[in-house]
């Protein structure tokens, strides 16, 4: 099962890839960046962390592994990004809270509601301090490179 | 290098910004690429200022002329190949790769080219991003199936859409809208098969997901006007496609 949903979320990544235009000699890595991040996730969930704190792990496997590879590849990190959260996205549970909110069920929505704004905002953090990160310790190390220069 | 005339750098620079923004670059990378370009034309200062609906420019040459232009722009699509493209271009000029005037007749067959897939292929592709989510739902074969058609339908909602340009949000609440059909057309044909899942399926392709990037790229970079209309645009994309789905669910709860 666990190999099934592996194929399924590269697939995924690979289509994506597809909808977006991403340049087709990146596609297999981005698909791969999706695939580690999930796993990531994936195996947080299966060791009991909560799901919140998983999909932030996630993601920050996703911006840190986008960084780099638009670094070695040359491309923008957009084109890892996209593949890499969406197989993450809480499409269920806003799903779930729309059918609750249309059954009536307002306590349960309001619920429901919550656990998925804070998933979609563990995305969007998660990828937002690992982007940041990755930044500052580039800054971090061509300064240092430099004071390196001007010292000797 | 032959002085290549003010004019001349203002339109190869404005209008790789154009092509740029028109096919869904953040504002900090559009801004830098414009930058490269004209420095490496020749100019000794280019200032330029670029939010999602507009690109701004100022070119000073050394003598002390600088001319200011902008471009509107109207229709944005979503192709990342181009942008790769673009900013590959701007790399070999800055490196010196590459001259002025084959720039120039480069960037028009970027602009040209039709780099996207027809139908069929993408509506497979929409199908396989559905029938992977359903997957990953635990779902069986026949919701894999039934996402797979329903993502697919979306797909082609959205290329009858697009024949008609500014219309906006009608895509995502049609494409919410058609999923949210197909789900509940296969629960009632086929009770045994899971009604969420598929409609969750059919939902994935219509997730805004170059507007989230661009959101959360800009607002790191500080360009806080772009990021927040980007925000923005996320956010009603997803009341749009959410507005779709309950107006089906309300109707199938009543009846």
């Amino acid at each position: 099962m666990l190999g099934l949903k592996i194929a399924a979320v590269f697939i995924m990544g690979a289509a994506i890839g597809v909808l977006y235009r991403i340049p087709r000699n990146v596609l297999l890595y981005a698909s791969f960046n999706g695939t580690l991040a999930w796993l990531v996730t994936y195996s947080l969930l299966q060791a009991g962390t909560n799901i919140i704190a998983a999909i932030f792990v996630g993601s920050l496997a996703i911006g840190s592994l986008s960084e780099m590879l638009a670094r070695a590849l040359r491309k923008p990190a957009t084109v890892f990004v996209i593949p890499g959260f969406i197989p993450l996205v809480p499409g269920r549970e806003a799903f779930t809270t729309m059918q609750f909110l249309v059954e009536g069920r307002q306590l349960e929505a309001l619920s429901m509601g919550v656990q998925t704004l804070f998933m979609a905002g563990a995305i969007a953090f998660g990828i937002f301090v690992s982007i940041t990160v990755y930044r500052l310790s580039i800054t971090y190390k061509l300064k240092s490179e430099f004071r390196h220069v001007d010292e000797s | 290098m032959a002085a290549i005339q003010l004019e001349d750098i203002m339109n190869l620079t404005v209008s790789a910004g154009e092509i740029m923004l028109k096919n869904g670059a953040e504002t900090s990378r559009v801004e830098e690429t414009m930058d490269h370009i004209a420095r490496a034309c020749g100019a000794i200062k280019a200032e330029s200022f670029v939010i999602p609906t507009g690109v701004f420019l100022t070119v000073t040459d050394a003598s002390g002329r600088a001319l200011t232009t902008m471009r509107r722009v109207r229709d944005r699509t979503i192709n990342l190949d181009r942008i790769a493209k673009v900013n590959e271009l701007s790399r070999r000029l800055a490196d010196h790769r590459m001259e002025y005037n084959d720039a120039n007749a480069l960037l028009e067959g970027i602009a040209k080219e039709r780099t996207g897939f027809s139908l069929l292929p993408s509506a497979v592709a929409s199908g396989l991003v559905g029938g992977s989510f359903a997957v990953l739902q635990n779902g069986g074969i026949g919701d894999i199936a039934a996402a797979f058609c329903g993502a697919a339908a979306v797909r082609y909602i959205a290329h009858a859409i697009s024949q008609l340009h500014g219309v906006r949000f009608t895509f995502e609440f049609l494409g919410g809208l058609v999923a949210a059909l197909v789900g509940s057309l296969v629960h009632y044909f086929w009770p045994f098969l899971s009604q969420d899942i598929i409609i969750v399926g059919g939902l994935m392709p219509l997730v805004p997901g170059v507007a989230i990037t661009n959101a959360i790229r800009d607002v790191i970079a500080g360009d806080l006007l772009s990021g927040l209309s980007r925000g923005l645009e996320a956010a009603l994309t997803s009341v749009a496609v959410a507005m779709g789905v309950v107006i089906v669910l309300a109707i199938h709860t009543v009846r």
